[in-house]
């Protein structure tokens, strides 16, 4: 009896904690990238370039990935309380990283200017690459925190 | 009379100039989220990074999405629809090329809000399927606004919702789309 007892308080308790880690499981948010390490660490020009130079094997070798950039700032879009940050090469308007800042981080982009340097950690999302000829081709990360290296 | 000929040929040279820079407008922040709205639970996702390119002269409308750009509130709901449902890793991009139909009655040099229809190809999953869809375009200080809300059909793209959750997951998709768009320079 005794034994019986125990069996299915150890089953309720595994089910409880099985309940447990579903429901956190499902209800999981993403987590801020400031305390998450990144899995490269790279500079905006080269990236892009890389991306230029072989779309396939730079969509396969970053994708999910976690990427550390540096680089300068050519511009910074401010749209409805959102922020992007786009590096690279000043001189040159073909091709940039645009970086999407974490909502949370956005009060620490305010400081920011063209051709400053900055470093943003951010979740590789994809390479558009410019078919029109007429906007350059972009490596976008989402996510963004800035100024967190390794 | 020679002095006079040259001068106004200049100055229509120079008149000309503005009016042809105004002719396409772009965004590289446009919006699109969507709204699934199952009988248990509603699904919704924005992206706050898509590329639209208008051309108000012919009238042609380009759009490109990362569909890894979508953000969900609930991590998990985002890992879900990247493997399973959109499968992003073999179709990492969507799109939508087309026409605004009635591109004639917006006049692209007055602000006001003008209704128009936009049809075209929207291509999501690997599939290519034409579409027609209403939407507003807003002229403001010179700068179009695009308004649009249309919905889809999951089951037109091959994107399989599974029986266990067919009951969380409607396979009617409503997508909104707003663009503020910039005079391309060339």
């Amino acid at each position: 009896m005794r034994t019986k007892q125990l069996i299915t308080i150890g089953l309720i308790g595994v089910f409880a904690a099985l309940a447990v880690y579903a429901w956190r499981e499902f209800n999981r948010t993403h987590k801020s990238l400031v305390t998450v390490q990144s899995d490269y660490t790279v500079q905006a020009t080269a990236l892009v370039h890389e991306f230029l130079s072989n779309e396939e094997a730079a969509c396969d070798k970053y994708r999910d990935k976690i990427l550390t950039v540096t680089g300068m700032v050519k511009w910074v879009d401010r749209v409805e309380g959102d922020c992007i940050i786009v590096l690279g090469d000043t001189a040159s308007l073909s091709a940039s990283v645009r970086c999407l800042v974490d909502s949370a981080q956005v009060k620490y982009t305010g400081s920011l200017r063209p051709s400053d340097t900055v470093t943003v950690k951010g979740v590789f999302t994809g390479f558009k690459n410019d078919d029109t000829g007429l906007l350059g081709s972009d490596v976008e990360l989402n996510r963004c925190v800035v100024g967190y290296g390794e | 009379m020679r002095k006079y000929i040259i001068c106004m040929a200049g100055i229509l040279m120079l008149l000309s100039v503005p009016a042809a820079a105004q002719d396409k407008f772009f965004t590289k922040s446009g919006r699109i989220s969507f709204v699934s709205k199952g009988d248990i639970e509603t699904i919704a996702a924005k992206h706050k990074g898509i590329t639209c390119v208008l051309d108000t002269k012919s009238g042609t409308i380009q759009f490109a999405v990362l569909m890894k750009g979508f953000e969900f509130e609930k991590a998990l709901m985002q890992e879900h629809f990247n493997e399973n449902y959109v499968e992003s890793d073999k179709f990492p991009r969507a799109g939508f090329k087309g026409q605004v139909i009635n591109s004639g009655e917006v006049n692209y040099a007055q602000d006001g809000t003008y209704t128009v229809k936009v049809k075209g190809s929207l291509s999501l999953h690997g599939v290519n399927k034409a579409i027609e869809i209403p939407g507003k375009i807003t002229m403001k200080d010179g700068k179009p606004q695009l308004k649009a809300e249309f919905n889809i059909l999951l089951s037109d793209y091959n994107i399989k919702i599974p029986a266990m959750v067919k009951d969380n997951i409607s396979n009617i998709v409503t997508i909104t789309v707003e663009c503020v768009l910039e005079p391309l320079k060339n």
